[in-house]
């Protein structure tokens, strides 16, 4: 039994009953093998469904690598690809999506099935940030540069959110949604106006922090 | 090429916030122009006009679409702007900002099921030039240039909350008067609805530009469907001057009065014989070529006449029906720029002033050879609509009058108008053409 079937499978039932099986031992009965076969492979529904979502985001990223034009383009082109293509293939998966993406509403519980697809993202976001550093594309901020991956996962979160709520013609309010939020992004992370900001907060701050310690003393 | 923008106004709350900006800065400008004033500086007014145009143009071109479309249409009725700000706004055709490659890939993907570069050998990234709902990319098969125009996504969908958060700031901004600008606004939005079909657009472009060919001295790229989409327009790329730089240009007056007459000539066979006609005549959409062809581009907007209207209308271009008043107050009547329910003062009213109009405006067809480079003419063109603008009598029966078609065809005359003064091209009005 390959993993694939099962997914496919487990698709397909979701998709034509509005909800997952009762119990792996049922979904496994329907196929013809052993809960034990199904376990070999995911640890429950949840765990399967996990690999769904990663899967989607690593095959964007195989199909967007393999584009010809790809080693020419800048970390924000990057990201934008990725994103573009992203929702090109999710509309494949539009009605799984719908019935079964943790969404917002309920994003406490949704971190274990989103790990998968987390890990998957934050490695691809860590390497153009990487790269948009060594290229001056990023400014370089020491450690809050490792913060910027989960910033984006968020991001990409929010913008999946956008499709699934999208009621546009061909979701091209999505499209717009994705090329000023990105921009917006990369303004932030390129330009020196997180510098001014904290430069403003400090001198704000600061005097006041200033004259508290002169009244206690 | 033009730089990509660097921050995009997005979302309602940013673009008002955007014009309000604008609006304030508008204001900081006055303050300073009466303020030098008060302390014994004189300042001309033109430079107080030229500081807030830059303002207001440079919020209009950060919203892009619907706001964009708007400065360009009012940049064209010079009438109803100071010179400063319609020579700002006339510069939106070809320096609006651009979207990115990536979405550029997308939109190919989903409309063509190919990547430009999988169509094309090379595919520029970014954009040659920018319009107001799309962008232009240069693209090459073999030794052949394309231009690739394509849309920005989901233009259509925000046009309509764009212009209402934008109409009221607009107006305060430019000190226009919501009743007086009325038509404009919703021929704007209409407009742009239609410009935003592309479909529509090429098979237009395909259809005025082959029964127009024959022109001397007009050009047309060349469109190929295979390449088009609902959201992309492929044509020949053509080198050339935009109009209004050729006009600025050192060429010699003859060759600009060969130019004038060509698109003069071009203009009266779409409307007389087509009875559909090119109607933006912006400079920005004509293009001179170095052996001062006049290429003509961008059929997003293009207004078809019945046959009754043009009558009508151009009953007003025989001199004859100037001495008669009877004639001309019924072909008022036909316009619908007369009602019954007009009184007898504000009858008298309308009638004079469209007579002096009338005249005015059709004096160039009346003299048959006619020098648009004769500052007075043109000068008392725009002087006849500031009049007309302050009149008192006139502002109390201002109201939408007349036909949508006039508001097309007055606007296609009016662009025409200041493409010849800008041009200062003497040229024959008469010609017959069959």
């Amino acid at each position: 039994m390959e993993p694939n079937h099962l997914i496919t499978k487990y698709k397909q039932h979701v998709l034509e009953e509005g909800a997952p099986p009762a119990s792996v031992f049922k979904f496994s009965k329907g196929l013809g093998v052993s809960e034990r076969q199904f376990f070999d492979h995911f640890a429950s529904f949840e765990a399967l469904e996990a690999s769904i979502w990663q899967q989607l985001v690593a095959d964007t990223i195989t199909a967007i690598r393999a584009g010809k034009e790809w080693q020419g383009f800048t970390a924000q082109q990057k990201l934008l690809t990725f994103y573009y293509a992203f929702f090109e293939n999710a509309l494949d998966e539009r009605s799984l999506l719908l019935l079964r993406f943790p969404r917002w509403k309920c994003a406490q519980s949704s971190s274990s099935q989103l790990g998968a697809m987390k890990r998957e993202f934050n490695a691809f976001a860590a390497e153009l940030i990487t790269e948009g550093t060594e290229n001056n594309e990023v400014a370089c901020r020491g450690k809050i540069n490792h913060t910027y991956p989960t910033a984006l996962f968020g991001h990409f979160l929010s913008a999946i959110e956008f499709n699934l709520t999208d009621d546009s013609p061909r979701f091209e309010r999505t499209d717009a949604f994705i090329e000023k939020s990105v921009r917006l992004a990369f303004d932030l992370i390129t330009s020196n106006a997180l510098e001014s900001a904290f430069d403003l907060v400090r001198f704000l701050t600061g005097r006041h922090w200033e004259k508290n310690t002169d009244t206690a003393s | 090429m033009i730089d990509e923008q660097e921050t995009i106004a997005s979302g309602k709350v940013t673009r008002v916030a955007a014009l309000a900006g604008a609006g304030a800065r508008v204001g900081i400008n006055y303050l300073k122009h009466y303020g030098r004033r008060a302390v014994g500086g004189s300042r001309e007014k033109t430079h107080l006009h030229e500081a807030n145009a830059r303002t207001v143009y440079d919020t209009f071109s950060r919203l892009k679409g619907g706001p964009l479309k708007m400065a360009q249409m009012l940049s064209i009725d010079k009438n109803m702007l100071p010179d400063a700000y319609r020579a700002q706004f006339a510069q939106a055709q070809y320096s609006a900002p651009t979207l990115s490659y990536p979405l550029v890939v997308r939109t190919f993907r989903r409309d063509m099921g190919k990547s430009p570069t999988d169509i094309f050998d090379t595919f520029s990234q970014s954009a040659l030039h920018g319009a107001s709902i799309g962008q232009v990319h240069r693209a090459t098969i073999g030794d052949h240039t394309f231009a690739v125009k394509v849309q920005y996504p989901g233009v259509a969908d925000s046009l309509s909350s764009d212009l209402a958060v934008v109409k009221p700031v607009a107006l305060q901004m430019l000190g226009l008067k919501e009743k007086e600008v009325e038509p404009y606004f919703l021929e704007v939005k209409e407009r742009l609805l239609e410009e935003t079909d592309y479909t529509r657009e090429l098979e237009t472009s395909i259809s005025l530009s082959q029964k127009t060919r024959g022109i001397p001295g007009i050009r047309f790229p060349r469109y190929y469907p295979e390449y088009s989409s609902s959201r992309v327009i492929t044509m020949d790329w053509i080198d050339g001057k935009p109009l209004d730089r050729f006009a600025q240009s050192t060429a010699r007056q003859d060759q600009k009065n060969a130019v004038a007459q060509a698109i003069w000539d071009c203009y009266h066979f779409q409307i007389h014989c087509l009875k559909q006609f090119h109607a933006d005549p912006h400079p920005g959409n004509f293009l001179v070529t170095a052996d001062n062809d006049v290429v003509v581009l961008d059929f997003g907007c293009t207004k078809r006449i019945g046959s009754a209207f043009h009558r009508d209308y151009f009953e007003f271009l025989d001199p004859e029906i100037l001495t008669d008043r009877k004639r001309f107050e019924a072909g008022l009547r036909r316009l619908g720029l007369l009602t019954d329910s007009d009184s007898e003062r504000h009858r008298a009213i309308i009638i004079e002033n469209a007579l002096v109009g009338a005249e005015l405006l059709g004096r160039p067809f009346a003299a048959g050879n006619f020098d648009f480079g004769d500052t007075d003419y043109m000068a008392s063109i725009f002087a006849l609509g500031e009049a007309q603008q302050r009149n008192p009598d006139l502002k109390e029966i201002r109201s939408a009058r007349g036909s949508v078609d006039a508001i097309y065809l007055n606007r296609a005359y009016f662009g025409l108008y200041s493409l010849m003064g800008s041009l200062r091209a003497q040229i024959t009005t008469s010609r017959k053409v069959s």
